[in-house]
């Protein structure tokens, strides 16, 4: 039975290989690809303090994919909101930096989600609340560049104001850090922040934050490739699929803790909001 | 006596020939070839990855004119206080007085030596150092009820002001001659009012181009407290592009704002350098 089962992945691995898709060629003349990622997110991208070195989880997994690919990575960075902007203008082959799979990003690109994620809701851990509907009529903060503002309004329209309860206060702030910063000094009651970042948040301040209820919205993120490099798209495609069927994907997860938002292939464009 | 006839003979007469025009045919190759290239950077503006309906639509839009009033707002009570303060530690570091001295000197090395943005992300941050502020006894609050991101723009971009405007207020009264300073004081005025009857006024004629100059510098450095929250131009045409991803169209938006409103306050500098030139000789108007 193993061995029907090792043939059969066999075959589907050479079936694959014949009609393997190919580099674009400007980046296998190159040999290099060049990647742009907002490092302000650990554990998915950020800056080691102590050796300056650009890891995390996308890191990690690009590395890995580099490395199938036979190609070396070239880093940049840039705001949150430059990533779509550095994908149009070329400056990026791709892009891999915690970015959510939403459909108002699909205009000019699409995403390979390869995470699941969702916004969740967290409070410091002497706060009184149990669960998220305590949270109504409070003041919620979160990252204003992300999709979390609007997350919120949807969440709190469905779920408070349509219980008769008052609305969330939605309350803007720079990034992750700066969010949290807001919640320590008690300018905000809550906070939201992808559901990925929040394991590696609290064990850098042990003991300090709560989560509060589950992920309120299931989402993924995506690697983001343009519309027009259909050829990259395969290529990225089908070296992840490898990469999960031979568990190497399954390792980087589970390094950085986020074995449970692990996806079972890679899909396109998959996300519903 | 002699006339111009005397050299009639010697130099021919070429008063009543035409004056040859130059052609100045380097002018036009320059203009040319500037508007030429204007004119390639515009098509490329035109033909770009821009959506200019997206443009358009916004120049407008309700958050983008709330946005300016609330930078407009900002940048003159931030200028207001940096004055005040400027005035004021530029005659403390002019006094006699030592300790005056020494704490003039010191306001302006501190807040001149540190970032403007990170003085911003400190006074918004405060409650992390002062959970509560006020007089003991009397009031007191939470420091983040206080510290809104408007009073946290306004002392950051106004004391960050006033060290820069305390050296050009400095600077405005050394101009005036140490002849006007004896001039007061053998009158029988004291330091002070001296100040303000004679030096500051005359002060004032010096001072007005570089303190448009940090205007205009104040109305454009309002966009950093964006970071802290402030609703400014420059913060709600993010918040735009971060919902819609039209990220050039709107900083093209914001662009044409900040110009507009340039545009209008250099002739009113103008104005106000005449009017407080007036009664002294006015060069290169």
């Amino acid at each position: 039975m193993k061995h029907l089962w090792f043939s059969v992945a066999f075959a589907a691995l050479v079936g694959t290989g014949a009609q393997a898709a190919e580099l674009p060629e400007a980046i296998k003349q190159a040999g290099t690809l060049r990647l742009t990622v907002n490092s302000t997110y650990a554990p998915m991208e950020y800056r080691d303090p102590a050796s300056n070195e650009l890891v995390g989880l996308d890191i990690d997994l690009a590395g890995e994919l580099a490395k199938r690919l036979g190609v070396k990575i070239v880093w940049s960075e840039t705001p949150f909101a430059e990533l779509i902007p550095s994908l149009q203008t070329k400056r990026a082959d791709f892009i891999i930096s915690g970015i959510s799979d939403r459909a108002s990003r699909r205009e000019t690109a699409d995403f390979i989600d390869y995470l699941t994620t969702g916004p969740q809701f967290f409070v410091m851990a002497d706060n009184a609340a149990k669960t998220a509907v305590d949270l109504c009529g409070k003041k919620v903060g979160t990252t204003r560049s992300t999709s979390f503002p609007v997350e919120i309004e949807k969440w709190s329209k469905a779920n408070c104001e349509a219980a008769g309860k008052p609305a969330m206060q939605y309350v803007p702030g720079e990034n992750s850090i700066d969010v949290r910063n807001q919640l320590k000094q008690a300018r905000i009651d809550a906070a939201v922040q992808g559901s990925e970042t929040l394991p590696y948040a609290q064990s850098q301040e042990a003991g300090k934050y709560r989560v509060v209820g589950e992920p309120f919205a299931i989402g993924y993120q995506g690697i983001m490739i343009r519309k027009d490099d259909t050829a990259l798209r395969e290529v990225v495609t089908q070296h992840l699929t490898a990469m999960i069927a031979d568990g190497s994907y399954k390792a980087i997860l589970e390094k950085w803790g986020l074995g449970a938002n692990a996806v079972e292939k890679p899909m396109v464009n998959a996300s519903t909001q | 006596m002699r006339t111009a006839d005397t050299y009639a003979g010697d130099f021919p007469d070429l008063s009543g020939m035409p004056v040859a025009r130059q052609l100045h045919w380097q002018r036009w190759l320059a203009a040319a070839a500037i508007v030429l290239v204007l004119a390639a950077i515009g098509r490329a503006f035109v033909n770009g990855q821009i959506e200019w309906t997206y443009v358009g639509r916004f120049l407008t839009a309700k958050v983008i004119l709330e946005g300016i009033v609330n930078t407009m707002v900002m940048a003159v009570l931030a200028m207001a206080l940096g004055i005040v303060m400027g005035v004021v530690a530029a005659i403390m570091r002019l006094s006699p007085n030592p300790v005056l001295k020494s704490v003039a000197a010191g306001y302006t090395w501190l807040f001149r030596g540190t970032p403007l943005i990170l003085q911003l992300l400190l006074w918004f941050n405060l409650a992390l150092v002062f959970p509560t502020i006020g007089i003991p006894g009397l009031w007191s609050a939470r420091a983040v009820d206080v510290m809104t991101p408007f009073l946290s723009a306004l002392l950051g971009l106004g004391i960050n002001q006033g060290a820069y405007t305390s050296e050009v207020m400095r600077a405005g009264m050394l101009s005036v001659d140490i002849g006007q300073y004896e001039a007061a004081q053998a009158i029988g005025m004291g330091r002070l009012r001296a100040l303000r009857r004679i030096i500051l006024p005359q002060a004032m004629r010096v001072v007005i181009p570089p303190l448009g100059n940090e205007f205009i510098g104040m109305v454009k450095a309002t966009s950093l407290a964006s970071v802290i929250q402030y609703p400014e131009l420059l913060h709600n045409a993010e918040n735009i592009y971060y919902a819609n991803s039209r990220v050039i169209e709107l900083l093209i938006v914001a662009g044409l704002w900040y110009l507009l409103v340039v545009s209008i306050l250099t002739p009113l500098q103008m104005l106000l350098e005449r009017r407080f030139a007036r009664g002294t000789l006015q060069i290169g108007r």
